[in-house]
């Protein structure tokens, strides 16, 4: 039972591991750090898989559990991204990338990396088309609410990508 | 910029990481967690252990002695001590239910700064009262001892009350500096930084 319970459970991670991989990207820069988180998530969602009913869908429980591992995680404090940062970013993503957007994308990732860590929460969620009800609840706060500061980071955006 | 325009920037950014294989993620399931109430739990346990093992050693150290003011202080030491694995025992029960990353990110933290500030308070109070408790039941066991006339003869002089003044005051000194560095060591600013999260959340 309990082997069929984490066969299911390791196919259910295998199957949205791009999830999880983003929200690191999202945290963290150190890629050892990042390992360190990956596990953390999977840990922490493993932890919480028997309680896991499937009244939300799948995909917002594993970002209600990944944000809030990776928000108020007990790690190294997260140092501010640097343009330092962001070549590495680029070195690694540059073969994989469409050439003619990179700079948008390093931009956009640049930028994000700037905002605070709940602000960083919001927009990943927005850019994966989750919607604004889903956001809503994994952040706790109201529909209204998100909507207010979904302007207010694209505002935002918007002035980090233009600098 | 749009929020649209923005989803296709991120759409074709889909970053290149290493996929992990199904062996590497079930390993994963046995390693060890990270997280703040895992390093909670690891404390307690810690203390737990140490209160123990203090208290055995007392209650040997007990034993051999005839009666005394030390035996006495010992035994209210071991006391202290009992009190003290409970609330231990007790604390540890409700960690290993505590599953706050089932909640939504605000009341995660809510219950985060909750966890972590009752935690600290208790720390912070058990030094600020048990110290100057002891230090006085100290005293009072070496009055038993002595017997009241010879002992407040004893301490009327200036030069016992200078001594026990000072001595009070780099004792609660040290043991709050103590208390103090082991808390920063243990928790650093991650209580802060919870607080500002939740701050932020409620922008």
């Amino acid at each position: 039972m309990v082997i069929e319970e984490e066969k299911k459970f390791i196919s259910l991670i295998n199957e949205h591991q791009g999830l999880i991989h983003k929200v690191c990207i999202m945290y963290e820069n150190d890629p050892d750090v990042r390992n360190d988180l990956f596990q953390e998530i999977v840990l922490q969602l493993w932890k919480s898989f028997s309680s896991f009913r499937g009244e939300a869908k799948i995909t917002t429980w594993m970002y209600r559990i990944a944000l809030n591992t990776a928000i108020s995680g007990f790690r190294k404090q997260t140092r501010h991204v640097k343009t330092e940062d962001l070549k590495e970013l680029h070195m690694n993503i540059s073969d994989a990338w469409a050439e003619d957007r990179e700079e948008d994308i390093q931009r956009l990732h640049f930028a994000i990396r700037q905002l605070s860590e709940i602000e960083r929460a919001m927009i990943m969620m927005a850019l994966e088309e989750v919607p604004y009800e889903e956001i809503a609840e994994t952040i706790g706060i109201t529909q209204n609410n998100v909507r207010v500061r979904m302007n207010r980071i694209r505002e935002k955006l918007k002035k980090l990508m233009s600098n | 910029m749009e929020l649209e325009e923005l989803k296709s920037i991120w759409k074709n950014s889909e970053p290149l990481f290493q996929p992990k294989g199904e062996t590497e993620i079930a390993n994963m399931l046995k390693g060890k967690s990270i997280s703040i109430v895992e390093k909670l739990k690891k404390n307690v346990w810690f203390e737990l252990i140490f209160t123990i093992v203090v208290s055995i050693g007392l209650l040997v150290y007990a034993l051999l002695l005839t009666s005394g003011a030390a035996k006495w202080l010992s035994i209210s030491f071991i006391l202290m001590c009992l009190a003290y694995t409970i609330v231990y025992v007790k604390k540890l029960i409700f960690l290993n239910r505590f599953n706050p990353a089932n909640e939504n990110i605000r009341a995660n933290l809510v219950s985060l700064i909750e966890k972590v500030s009752s935690y600290l308070k208790f720390y912070k109070r058990s030094y600020t009262i048990l110290y100057p408790v002891y230090f006085c039941l100290g005293l009072l066991f070496a009055g038993i001892e002595r017997g009241a006339d010879a002992f407040f003869e004893n301490l009327m002089k200036p030069r016992t009350m200078l001594l026990l003044t000072a001595l009070a005051g780099l004792f609660f000194f040290l043991s709050t500096k103590a208390a103090n560095w082991y808390l920063k060591k243990l928790y650093g600013n991650h209580l802060e930084k919870l607080k500002s999260l939740l701050s932020d959340i409620h922008g």
